[in-house]
């Protein structure tokens, strides 16, 4: 399997070369265009309840769609996302990674897709109760508002809410103020999230707060 | 995979002598031999390098004004399974290449300081990278100890956990009228230098100035940050300016000596004004303190109400003009169209 990511940062898409017998799972609205001969199932995300779970706890679709090669040639398909931003691809290796609520694309065939509680600290920070949670075997394909910046992390850093796309389980969250009490409500702040551990962060380069504020005030 | 970095010309809107003075101190040089090596460009700095080095090496360079480009190195790789390199790139290589201790290229032999002690250094203005341009830029700033840097407010995105924030009043209680934020923050680096990553609100490019005594006019919502001596005030326009402008009634001026970064929705276009010029009012970003501007209509009364166009600013005199490639107005009408009625606004 083939995958190149084009379009730069602003219209970012997924091209996929599936070869025979390959497959790629997806969000449900996220296929674009695709050669005819390919197979399309719709799938419950994971059973019943896991896939109403993840359709209210984390905003994913309902059902997924699994492309599948069933022909002897090279097909296309190509994967895109709501929103405009960014879209990087992650290669597991048996690893687990946990990504924001409605980061995730697609994934290949020996990924797991599951939900996890994040915790209250990411609800506040803005960054979801659960948390969507990639392991396994292969590639992810996930994507948010703005470009994608990763970070290696070893030690402690803040990021400013809603500003977290993606982050290894060595991580942990923690929500402080973003600078006294005067400072965090009228400095445009508030509250931050104080990143700890050891591993890789992702971070987007804006956010749809941001995006709201700068507009807002235009709109007629 | 190794590569090599080298200076190809002066960014635009550098002057000479500055930038000398720059990469004199930023390679602890003389600033005759500094004036001498950058006149023979292009020039490579430095051989050898990882990409990640590489890229450094390009960002300290872009940072005193230097277009620098990184170029993969031809020399084959010293692992013994490569077959033998074709003689015509044997030639090219500067090293044999079992040799594994990166030779210097001459002028960096002794000059280029260690890559740890980079955030100490200062070259003028603080060490800084931008990174997802032109899209949706985002500035990661090194703010040397002590030092501070004001930033527009909500925009900052990551921070070292040392950074202090206080938060100031800016330009007066006109900026609420604007709707723009009437607080700025200062982030300070505590006792060590700290990295801090600045996401600006609107989508599109950066840009950065050296402030050298000289003034800057900014569009409002241009600010970005700007380091801790930078002046910032606010100007009013004048009702009839800044009325028909269609931005805000205020201006952004910004003086001192320092870095200064704005933002533009869309692309940044630079433009070296010398006599008239005519920008749509939506697309001005920046402008330069010398520059004489005036509202006019682009063509006759007809032209005022059919041409789409409405009222102009046209600049004259010597300076500098920073326009966008998209207007925040265009694209606010454009959306408003696909609202629902009753939206939640």
């Amino acid at each position: 399997m083939k995958s190149v990511i084009k379009g730069g940062d602003a219209f970012a898409f997924v091209e996929i070369e599936l070869e025979k017998d390959e497959a790629v799972i997806a969000e449900s609205d996220a296929m674009s265009s695709m050669a005819a001969d390919l197979d399309v199932q719709a799938r419950l995300n994971g059973g019943f309840f896991a896939a109403i779970l993840r359709r209210f706890l984390v905003g994913e679709t309902l059902f997924v769609n699994y492309f599948s090669n069933n022909t002897v040639g090279t097909k296309r398909l190509t994967l895109v996302q709501a929103t405009p931003g960014s879209v990087r691809c992650l290669e597991l290796k048996r690893e687990t990674f946990y990504l924001q609520p409605g980061a995730f694309l697609a994934c290949t065939e020996g990924v797991t897709v599951g939900v996890k509680f994040a915790g209250f600290v990411s609800w506040i920070a803005r960054e979801g109760l659960f948390k969507t949670v990639v392991s396994g075997t292969g590639k992810v394909w996930y994507g948010a508002y703005g470009a994608l910046l990763e970070r290696d992390l070893d030690g402690e850093t803040i990021v400013d809410t809603s500003h977290l796309v993606a982050y290894s389980p060595g991580i942990s969250l923690k929500l402080q103020l973003a600078g006294g009490i005067f400072s965090s409500f009228f400095g445009g702040e508030g509250l931050v999230t104080r990143v700890t551990g050891k591993g890789k962060i992702v971070i987007q380069t804006r956010s749809l707060s941001g995006l709201v504020s700068w507009l807002n005030p235009k709109l007629p | 995979m190794e590569y090599k970095v080298q200076v190809t010309r002066l960014a635009d809107g550098h002057a000479e002598a500055q930038v000398q003075t720059a990469f004199a101190q930023l390679f602890r040089l003389d600033t005759d031999k500094a004036a001498k090596a950058l006149s023979r460009l292009p020039l490579v700095i430095k051989e050898k390098l990882t990409a990640e080095q590489a890229a450094k090496y390009r960002d300290r360079l872009q940072a005193i004004g230097l277009v620098a480009e990184i170029h993969p190195m031809l020399v084959v790789a010293p692992v013994p399974s490569a077959p033998p390199p074709p003689p015509h790139e044997v030639q090219s290589a500067t090293a044999p290449g079992l040799q594994l201790e990166p030779i210097a290229a001459p002028i960096a032999k002794e000059a280029v300081p260690e890559v740890a002690s980079r955030p100490a250094m200062r070259s003028p203005g603080m060490a800084f990278k931008i990174e997802g341009r032109p899209d949706f830029a985002f500035l990661t700033v090194t703010i040397p100890a002590n030092e501070t840097l004001k930033v527009e407010a909500s925009a900052m995105a990551t921070m070292d956990s040392h950074m202090t924030m206080t938060t100031k009043m800016r330009g007066g209680l006109g900026r609420l009228l604007t709707g723009e934020s009437i607080f700025v923050n200062e982030f300070t680096a505590q006792e060590a230098p700290g990295d801090i990553g600045i996401a600006p609100a609107a989508p599109g490019d950066l840009a950065h100035v050296y402030l050298n005594g000289d003034v800057i006019y900014l569009q409002n919502a241009a600010f970005v940050a700007c380091a801790g001596d930078v002046n910032l005030e606010t100007k009013w326009q004048g009702l009839v300016k800044g009325f028909f402008s269609g931005e805000s009634l205020f201006l952004i001026r910004a003086s001192g000596q320092g870095d200064l970064w704005f933002n533009s929705y869309g692309g940044i276009i630079e433009l070296d004004l010398d006599g008239d010029y005519v920008v749509d009012t939506g697309n001005i970003v920046a402008f330069t303190e010398g520059l004489e501007y005036r509202m006019s209509k682009v063509g006759g009364y007809k032209s005022l109400f059919f041409s789409g166009e409405g009222l102009v600013c046209r600049f004259s005199g010597k300076g500098k003009v920073w326009i966008q490639t998209r207007a925040v107005e265009a694209f606010a009408s454009w959306a408003h169209q696909f609202r629902p009625a009753k939206g939640k606004g």
